[in-house]
């Protein structure tokens, strides 16, 4: 008996596979771009491949994510809210806070046993996400992976005043032509972006233990900023990417399991791995 | 509009194309006129025999003209309906009444008025607080609304005529709370993206045809066997304007909408104008104390605000608590038009409210487009996670 939670974000796909004792099998990453998007499929295999699996031998798939309506061979959606707060809590039982910060959007959750209980989500742009230091690397010719690192080179504080990610991006240039170092305008990013993601917490109500996900969670200048603007601790699980899958893949055993023992029939999608469109019927 | 169509057809031929009818009546010599909110007294435009028809937006059209006029960060509906009139949709009108609701619809109106040339158009100031010299004022407004209606259609508004036109709006009200009398079963008998179809529909046709077209659409939905699904969770959407049924169904692919407590659902409905001596003593009452839109500024005690919070919410929202106990709603929407500040100001003392009634909510907003239903539905399936569990 096996379990798949498949994660589309707007940046990375996650797959992951686990037995029925909840044991990792494989975990499968990668950039899901535009083609990507239609390529689910594709992700799986290579996450079948590694667990040495049959798609047949899934019994049940959840799907996840901005994607998650494309991905065919799904037997259910859930969004990506309840996947993360049900995988960070499988990873870290005392956790009431989790924030994740992906490539796309900036999520706030409360969790109490397990379970999602209310969520903030940041605008409908990209200010405050990941693509806010995307952006802004590509502006300062800068490696995204390497930001963090520099960031803790900083010597003095420099305050980024626009948090609109095309408007930081003049700014930081400006900044650059006014001589300032590199590392202190990155720490200055770094400061931006946590604070305003504090702010959304605090919408929320922040209790302990609070755990960080995401793309972003990888940045340790990004988690350290985090613990000062909120000026508590913060843990980070040792692969921050795949919260939101193993969450999916947590409920889909859940959801198999309970329909199991109430010896429910269970629907579930044909296990073809077929590209899917942008136009299936879900999506009209 | 044939026969053989029944009443939701109806409705739905008219949402997707609400100016055909106003155009036909126009043709047949009827005057149409034009107003943007649910503040407008239709009862007076119906007792001098004028079309009121609401210029509603176009939420799948891109803002470009009214680019010229309004700027970027602005309640995108009222951009929205502005730009629909400076792409001559609304060319056929005879005239326009515009009210000052909220500051973008008076800062509008001014646009409106200088862009586009119809021969009639009247401003009504309207005062934002419930006090006895706020209706006194109101009224004052309405007499001057009078005055400039009589002298465009060079007809005289009598209290009897006023009369007879408040019986048929007031029957309209009536008719529009019966249809949400059958969202109160388990599945409703009617969807909210449905009704969302049908008020569109009212608030284009004349209020007789209105009328008949609810009469009939009544009678259909109670005879049906084919209505909505059960879903797992039954909500309230709270909000300034929800016309839209892209947007509804993103709701009702998990829930069922059963109350839209917006201008694009019972908002106007809600309630009768009482038939005074003089009746603009009655309308001036209805319009500015009945209507529950966030712009009113309502207090729990006059000239106190903050002395206690509980009767303060109470005075503000206490009209949820009934619907919450008779349509068994089990989840509230609060959903915001972005830069609707009368709103967005109501929005935690609103959360409040729910909390301590015991009704789980959700804050959501959207910029009244169509562009982006994904994060949307995001939001939407998250929050019915959370209380479906």
């Amino acid at each position: 008996m096996y379990f798949a939670g498949v994660d589309i974000g707007s940046t990375m796909t996650k797959v992951l596979l686990t037995d029925k004792s909840g044991n990792l099998l494989s975990t499968i990453k990668g950039p899901t771009g535009p083609e990507h998007r239609q390529l689910a499929n594709e992700v799986m295999r290579q996450a079948l491949q590694e667990a040495s699996l049959q798609i047949d031998d899934i019994s049940y798939i959840v799907a996840t994510g901005y994607g998650r309506l494309n991905v065919p061979f799904a037997d259910r959606q859930i969004t990506e809210l309840s996947c993360h707060a049900r995988g960070v809590s499988s990873l870290f039982p005392n956790a009431r806070t989790a924030i994740d910060i992906g490539g796309q959007d900036a999520k706030c959750m409360k969790i109490d046993k397990g379970r999602l209980t209310s969520f903030v989500m940041n605008d409908k742009c990209a200010a405050g996400t990941g693509r806010f230091l995307e952006v802004t690397a590509t502006a300062l010719g800068i490696k995204l992976a390497d930001m963090g690192e520099i960031s803790l080179k900083a010597t003095k504080k420099i305050q980024i005043s626009n948090l609109c990610t095309i408007f930081a991006q003049q700014e930081v240039v400006a900044l650059l032509s006014r001589g300032e170092d590199l590392e202190n305008i990155v720490a200055g990013l770094h400061d931006a972006l946590a604070s305003r993601i504090a702010a959304l917490a605090r919408r929320l109500g922040i209790e302990p233990d609070l755990v960080l996900t995401g793309g972003v969670a990888k940045n340790t200048g990004m988690v350290k900023a985090m613990k000062e603007s909120l000026g508590c601790e913060i843990l980070v699980p040792e692969e921050p990417l795949i919260t939101g899958a193993l969450g999916a893949a947590i409920l889909a055993k859940e959801i198999y399991m309970k329909a199991a023992a109430a010896g429910e029939a269970l629907p579930t999608r044909p296990r073809r791995l077929e590209k899917a469109t942008f136009f299936s019927e879900e999506h009209q | 509009m044939s026969d053989k169509n029944k009443g939701l057809d109806k409705a739905r031929e008219i949402y997707l194309d609400s100016s055909r009818r106003a155009k036909e009546l126009k043709a047949a010599g009827k005057k149409i006129i034009g107003y943007p909110c649910a503040y407008v007294p239709l009862e007076m435009l119906t007792a001098l025999d004028l079309v009121p028809y609401r210029t509603c937006g176009d939420m799948k059209e891109p803002v470009t003209e009214a680019d010229r006029a309004l700027p970027h960060s602005f309640c995108p509906v009222m951009r929205n309906c502005l730009d629909c009139a400076l792409k001559g949709k609304n060319d056929f009108l005879d005239g326009m009444v515009a009210i000052h609701s909220c500051d973008p619809q008076e800062k509008t109106a001014r646009i409106w008025e200088s862009y586009t040339h119809y021969p009639y158009f009247h401003f009504i100031d309207m005062p934002i607080t419930v006090r006895p010299e706020a209706l006194e004022y109101f009224k004052g407004q309405l007499t001057d609304f009078r005055k400039t209606l009589e002298a465009f259609t060079g007809k005289k508004l009598s209290p009897d005529k006023l009369e007879t036109a408040i019986k048929s709006h007031n029957h309209q009200r009536a008719l529009v709370r019966e249809l949400y009398e059958l969202t109160k079963p388990s599945p409703p008998r009617i969807s909210g993206t449905e009704i969302i179809q049908v008020v569109r529909a009212l608030t284009s046709l004349p209020v007789g045809e209105g009328n008949d077209l609810l009469i009939e659409t009544i009678s259909e939905v109670k005879k049906r066997t084919a209505g909505p699904e059960k879903k797992s969770a039954r909500l309230l959407i709270w909000s300034s304007t929800l016309d839209d049924t892209d947007i509804t169904q993103v709701f009702e692919a998990k829930a069922n909408v059963v109350m839209n407590e917006s201008c694009g659902g019972i908002r106007a409905y809600r309630g009768n104008v009482k038939l005074t001596a003089d009746p603009l003593e009655g309308l001036a009452d209805y319009y500015l104390n009945e209507i529950t839109c966030a712009r009113t500024f309502r207090q729990a005690t006059l000239g106190e605000t903050s002395k206690d919070y509980a009767r303060d919410l109470q005075s503000r929202f206490g009209y949820l608590k009934g619907i919450i106990r008779d349509w068994k709603v089990n989840g509230a929407i609060m959903l915001l038009v972005r830069y609707c500040d009368p709103f967005a100001f109501e929005m935690p003392s609103l959360k409040d409210y729910f909390d301590r009634i015991g009704v789980p909510s959700a804050y959501i907003e959207y910029d009244y487009t169509t562009g982006a239903l994904a994060p949307l539905r995001t939001r939407v399936e998250a929050f019915l996670e959370t209380i479906s569990q």
